[in-house]
């Protein structure tokens, strides 16, 4: 079918309005939203589809609002051979016209033309595919359902060379297709997914397995039965044969109960006669045992009487010893008191000479101190003497220098004053001759001249000669006074110094100095002595000593020999000279203690060893006095076991006395002896009896009597148990009689047989089932595959232009695309995206179109799709609109109200819609008759909108 | 003197081909129907034995169909059993054994027992009346191990003059069942040795189902079951009315009681004609509401034909008491015929003709019923 013209009049918003498309190509319809392109789409729907007097929702819902007028659609187009205008108005004023043009003219109305129409659509047009390469608004853009399309089957069997289609028909596969389906819904009626039976084959599976559990319940119900009967037989047989053995043995145990009664009363008589024996031993034993108790009473009579007499012995040696020992005792207290008294003069003796030796020290001791007091006595006063020459005014060495120079000065001022002075000559004239200058004694020799300067008034005097005084003159007077005043200055300075002149104050300096080295030498003399203690300190310990000495003052020691004082080696020799000092004579001669070391120490060993043998005599004495003691004990011990070995004495002596007044020694033998032999004599018949009844053997005899007892026991409880168990097993028959269990056996059965028949019946429905569509559905792959390969190369031709040359489609024989393929990538089309998804829908049903011939090929329609896909793919689509229509005539509707999407595809005319709206005074259209509202206006004065596009 | 000679009553027994009386469902209703019609022979030999004359009724083996049917089944026995006004004598066969399950011994029989009822439940001779002596050789269990007839035969003396002697035994004979490992087998010639030196007069039988007398020897007989119960049986539904003279001589007449009848049939199908005639003859049976028929069909048949046939045997299920039709012998062979009136195209035309060809192999069974369900789908298009 191939539209060539659209009107719309009075429908919904459009007032009027005709649209051209062009024949083949692409028609683009372009406007705003509402301006009507849906409407245009709806209007050819409703046109085929209902009839005038239809006043369905669709119908009312193309009625345009506010206008009483009922909508109205015109379409021209061709359908195989036809050529048709079609017009139809709804709701008011109805009408159907259709003028078919070719082959054949026909002009029809009403109901007639609108089945015509059908009848031409349905021998010309596949509407299924017309449905499917429809693209909706707001409809995702899909995969297309094309399967079983007639004409996309046509030209798919065309394009694969198949010939068979011809043969079948167009029709033929459609039909088929329901069958496929029936057939699967009567597979469906049996298995559900995965082959599981459900329905009919579940309930026919399940009431045989019932059935079957059923009857085999039921036929083990019955096998009780029958086990128990012949449980039940069996019983029977074994209380039988019990009841003869009972018999048998209850026989047995008779014959043995009789023997074994004799037995026994024959073992009665045997323990009577071991009891008579038993009695007789006990008797014998009895006298035996009083016979024993007599000679040991005697025994321990005598023993008891030897006892006594010991100990007696015994006490009297204890008592002997015993006085021995004390008077040695009294020997050695007085042995040990004279060691004692030996002891203590020995002692006396050592203390003394002790005390001589004592004396004699301190006599020494004492000497030696006041020696040595009177010598440091000595020596401090001779040190505090020269302390005092140190002391003196001349020991000052400064002074003494100072004066010194003052002499120095003197000495010079004189030569001064000599050196100016006038000198006197003095020549001696004679040897010897003597002469005095100024006081002073001179001699002077033959010829020797001394010159005298005259400083001052010189006199020389010659003994016995003259007197000769020079005095200088007045010239001199200023160095004669300085001489004088130095002379002064220097006697003034000695004076000071109490010496007379220089010489002396030096050798005052000189004799102090000496005098301070002896006292520092005497002050060590007085600290050697002194032992670094004070005077007063050795004063007091002399005191003392002398006070300890005895008051007939310090005997002077006999043994006092001159010859023995020693020399003082450390005596100073600086005091030999100065033996002033020390004068040991002075001192009295030291006593030789030697001696009366000599004299302590023996009196002292032999105080010890008196000591000693004193302690050993005590020691003696007190070790005899405690083995007095002790042996004091033991004769009081032995004193009291005589005393007790005394009394038993007595009592057994008693004791004996007493029993043999009650049966004398003779006759208890005598009792004793007889009572043994009549002991013997019972036992003798004890065992006789024994012996014989062992040989009977009541052991075994009671043995087997108890068996057979036991035996018999055994037997009653066995048929007991088998009672038991007969009883049981007759009731349980009883119960099961009453049950009907064959019956119920056989029902079930009988339902069995049945469930089986049906479930084999119901089995071979679903097989049948299965296999016809198995059978039916690989045909149909088998065609659709066929079809399959020309519509992918199609698709696949298409889809390449947007996604490249490495495109490879999966098309399932339903024509669905499965999977696309790109780079290598497999992706299943349910995953793709939705704009790649849009991409190959539009492709498939380009490909359709292209595919299907120009007589059967229905227009693609797309309402503005493509809103998922980006400017690079729109342009590459556009380039696929191209590509389908090149080599073929298809016709292709777009409607956009984004007319940029569609710029590229070459529209073969481009048709803008622009708003319709009735006229502001609408005149009412006087043509209201039914039978005139033929279409004789003409396209003429329908405003069209009409383009050609190149 | 004359008695009923009668066995193998079998009540409680049901018949699989009779259907299961499920709930839901009319199938148990020939099985109702069934067990009434035994009964109801039972009850018709008590009125031959009324109208004959017959000093008493001896059951030889086989009462009931087991020792274990419910309490139904035996008290509706007993009320058969009620009706009658001769002594009967109820002997335990190999169905109802005589041991320790003996539904004549059970309480519920016991109590609803006329008086008039015997139990031959112990081995030996009863005296059912001056003069005339039952020997009673029942079994005890289910699997004797010897010969019960011809022990108790052994057991007797020659019966005391004027007294006439009938045996009640249970089991196969020898000429029947010539089986060697069966101990228990009835031996022929002791019982003819017995009724020749006059033991007994005359050996009644049980357990086989048809009525049948030893050849050369009218006295030892199987009386068979008064209503039938198999398909195999030959001559099922009979009593036997014993005349015993004083000299020892016996007549024996069947007399029949049983209505039903356990039928078979053999079809050959192979034309349209021959579907015709099948039809005519199922409705040419008597009495089918009493007939259980077996029905064997062979030929050669087109699918349409198949379908014709399995029309007319559908059509007639109803109306008997049972209809089994065993169609195994027929081969459907679908010709192009069968195809095209399918009607089909497109590749369903293909699959048609693709399941006909796999069709025509007899082993492949699915395939023929796979053609069926196409051509009904086909039709219900």
């Amino acid at each position: 079918m191939r539209l060539l013209r659209i009107r719309l009049r009075d429908f919904r918003g459009v007032h009027d309005r005709e649209v051209h498309l062009a024949e083949s190509g692409v028609t683009v319809l372009e406007g705003e939203n509402e301006v009507g392109k849906t409407s245009t789409v709806v209007a050819l729907d409703l046109l085929i589809d209902f009839r005038d007097d239809s006043r369905a929702a669709p119908v009312r819902a193309a009625a345009p609002s506010g206008r009483d007028a009922g909508p109205e659609v015109e379409a021209e187009f061709v359908t195989g051979p036809y050529r048709v205008v079609y017009r139809k108005r709804w709701l008011r004023r109805r009408l159907t016209e259709l003028t078919v043009t070719g082959p054949a003219t026909e002009q029809l109305t009403g109901r007639e033309a609108h089945d015509r129409l059908l009848a031409i659509l349905d021998e010309t047009m596949d509407r299924d595919l017309w449905l499917a390469l429809r693209v909706e608004q707001h409809t995702p853009l899909g995969q297309a359902d094309l399967g079983g399309h007639d004409a996309l089957t046509r030209a798919l069997d065309r394009a694969a060379g198949g010939g068979g289609a011809e043969a079948v028909g167009p029709a033929a596969d459609a039909a088929a297709e329901g069958l496929v389906e029936r057939a699967l819904a009567e597979v469906r009626r049996y298995h559900g997914g995965h082959g599981r039976p459900v329905g009919p084959l579940r309930e026919a599976a399940e009431r045989e397995r019932v059935a079957r559990a059923e009857a085999e319940a039921a036929a083990a119900a019955v096998s009780e039965v029958e086990r128990d009967v012949d449980l039940r037989a069996d019983l029977d047989r074994e209380a039988a044969s019990l009841a003869e053995e009972r018999r048998t043995q209850n026989a047995r145990v008779h014959e043995l109960e009789d023997r074994w009664s004799a037995l026994q009363a024959r073992q009665q008589e045997v323990a009577t006669s071991a009891e008579r024996a038993e009695a007789a031993r006990e008797r014998a034993a009895r006298a035996t045992e009083r016979q024993d108790a007599r000679t040991s009473l005697v025994a321990v009579t005598a023993a008891a009487e030897g006892a006594a007499e010991d100990a007696g012995r015994i006490l009297a040696g204890l008592e002997a010893g015993d006085r021995a020992r004390r008077e040695d005792l009294a020997e050695r207290r007085a042995e040990a008191d004279r060691a004692q008294a030996a002891s203590d003069a020995a002692t006396a003796a050592a203390r003394t000479a002790a005390d001589a030796l004592a004396a004699a020290r301190d006599r020494t001791e004492l000497a030696d101190l006041r020696g040595r007091l009177r010598r440091a006595g000595t020596a401090e006063e001779a040190r505090r003497e020269a302390a005092r020459a140190v002391a003196g005014p001349c020991a000052d060495a400064a002074a003494v220098d100072r004066l010194e120079t003052l002499d120095r000065a003197v000495v010079q001022a004189e030569a001064e004053l000599a050196a100016g002075a006038a000198t006197v000559e003095v020549t001696g004239l004679a040897d010897h001759t003597p002469l005095t200058v100024d006081g002073a004694d001179r001699e002077i020799a033959d010829g020797e001249t001394t010159t005298l300067p005259v400083a001052d008034a010189v006199t020389i005097d010659v003994p016995g000669a003259v007197r000769l005084t020079v005095r200088p003159g007045l010239d001199g007077e200023g160095a004669r006074r300085r001489v004088a005043d130095a002379r002064a200055a220097r006697d003034a300075a000695c004076a000071a110094l109490e010496v007379p002149d220089v010489a002396a104050a030096r050798a005052a300096l000189r004799t102090a100095g000496e005098a301070a080295a002896r006292s520092r030498e005497l002050a060590a003399v007085v600290e050697r002595e002194l032992a670094g203690r004070s005077f007063d300190d050795v004063r007091t310990a002399v005191t003392a000593l002398a006070e300890r000495m005895p008051a007939e003052a310090a005997p002077e020691p006999t043994t006092r020999r001159r010859g023995a004082r020693r020399a003082v080696p450390d005596e100073p020799g600086l005091f030999e000279e100065a033996g002033l000092l020390d004068d040991p004579s002075a001192d009295p001669e030291p006593e030789d203690l030697e001696p009366l070391r000599l004299e302590a120490v023996r009196s002292l060993d032999l105080a010890d060893e008196a000591h000693r043998l004193a302690r050993t005599a005590e020691d003696a004495w007190r070790r005899l006095d405690a083995s007095v003691t002790t042996a004091g004990a033991e004769v009081v011990a032995a004193r009291t076991a005589q005393a007790v070995a005394r009394s038993e004495a007595d009592r057994r002596v008693a004791e004996l006395r007493a029993a043999r007044a009650e049966h004398a020694d003779e006759a208890l033998t005598a009792a004793a002896t007889e009572a043994l032999a009549r002991a013997r004599r019972f036992e003798a018949d004890h065992e006789q009896r024994a012996a014989a009844l062992e040989a009977d053997d009541p052991t075994t005899v009671e043995a087997l009597y108890a068996t057979a007892k036991r035996a018999v026991e055994a037997l009653t409880r066995r048929t007991a148990d088998v009672e038991r168990r007969r009883a049981e097993v007759t009731g349980r028959l009883q119960v099961a009689g009453g049950e009907g269990r064959h019956d119920r056996l056989a029902a079930a059965r009988t339902e069995l047989a049945a469930a089986e028949r049906e479930h084999a019946s119901v089995s071979r429905r679903a097989a049948a089932a299965v296999r016809l569509h198995e059978t039916l559905a690989r045909r149909r792959d088998e065609v659709r595959r066929a079809y399959v390969a020309p519509f992918r190369r199609e698709v696949e031709r298409l889809a390449r232009i947007v996604f490249g040359p490495s495109l490879a489609l999966e098309v399932d024989p339903a024509l669905r695309i499965v999977s696309r393929t790109l780079n290598g990538v497999t992706v299943p089309f349910d995953a793709l995206s939705t704009g790649a998804k849009e991409q190959l829908g539009l492709c498939a049903r380009l490909a359709v179109a292209a595919l299907v011939d120009a007589e059967d090929g229905v227009p693609v329609l797309i309402d503005d799709a493509l809103g998922h896909s980006d400017p690079g793919r729109l342009e590459r689509l556009a380039a696929v609109f191209g590509a389908a229509a090149a080599g073929s005539s298809h016709q292709v509707v777009v409607l956009t109200c984004t007319p940029a999407r569609y710029r590229g595809i070459g529209a073969t005319r481009t048709v803008t819609l622009n708003p319709s709206y009735p006229p502001p005074q609408a005149v009412p259209d006087g043509n209201d008759d039914h039978a005139d509202a033929e279409n004789d206006d003409g396209p003429a004065d329908t405003p069209s909108e009409e383009f050609r596009a190149g | 003197m004359r008695f009923v000679h009668t066995a193998d009553w079998q009540l409680g027994m049901t018949r699989r081909f009779l259907g299961a009386g499920r709930v839901g469902q009319a199938v148990g209703e020939a099985q109702a129907r069934f067990a009434q019609a035994r009964l109801d022979a039972v009850a018709a030999l008590g009125r031959v034995a009324a109208d004959e004359g017959a000093a008493f009724v001896v059951v030889c083996g086989d009462v009931f169909e087991s020792n274990l049917v419910g309490p139904d089944v035996v008290g509706r026995a007993c009320e058969a059993l009620r009706s009658f006004t001769v002594p009967v004598l109820l002997l335990p066969g190999n169905h109802d054994p005589a041991d320790a399950s003996l539904v004549m011994r059970r309480a519920d029989f016991t109590r609803r027992c006329p008086p008039h009822v015997t139990v031959l439940d112990t081995p030996g001779v009863h005296e059912v009346a001056p003069g005339i002596e039952v020997v009673a050789a029942p079994w005890a269990t289910k699997r004797p191990l010897s010969d019960l007839v011809g022990d108790r035969l052994r057991a007797l003396e020659p019966a005391p003059e004027g007294v006439v002697r009938v045996l009640a035994g249970h089991g196969a004979v020898d000429v029947l069942s010539p089986d060697e490992q069966n101990p228990a087998v009835i031996r022929t010639a002791e019982c003819r040795a017995a009724l020749a030196d006059g033991r007994v007069h005359y050996v009644a039988l049980g357990d086989r189902h048809s009525t049948w007398q030893l050849h050369g020897e009218p006295r030892i007989a199987y009386s068979g079951a008064p209503e039938v119960t198999s398909h195999e049986e030959t001559d099922p539904g009979n009593v036997l009315v014993v005349d015993v003279g004083a000299d020892g001589a016996a007549s024996v007449r069947p007399v029949r009681v049983g209505r039903w009848t356990f039928a078979r049939e053999h079809a050959v199908v192979d034309t349209d004609d021959d579907l015709a005639a099948l039809d005519a003859r199922l409705d040419a049976l008597d009495a089918p509401e009493r007939t259980a028929l077996r029905l064997a069909v062979e030929g050669t048949v087109t699918l349409r034909q198949r379908a014709r046939l399995d029309e007319v045997t559908e059509a007639h299920a109803p109306v008997f008491a049972a209809l089994e039709v065993d169609t195994t012998a027929v081969a459907t062979r679908p010709d192009d015929a069968d195809v095209e009136a399918l009607g089909l195209t497109g590749f369903a035309a293909e699959a048609a003709r693709e399941l006909a060809d796999a069709a025509r192999d007899a082993a492949d069974p699915a395939a023929l019923d796979a053609l069926a369900l196409l051509h009904r789908l086909a039709v219900a298009r």
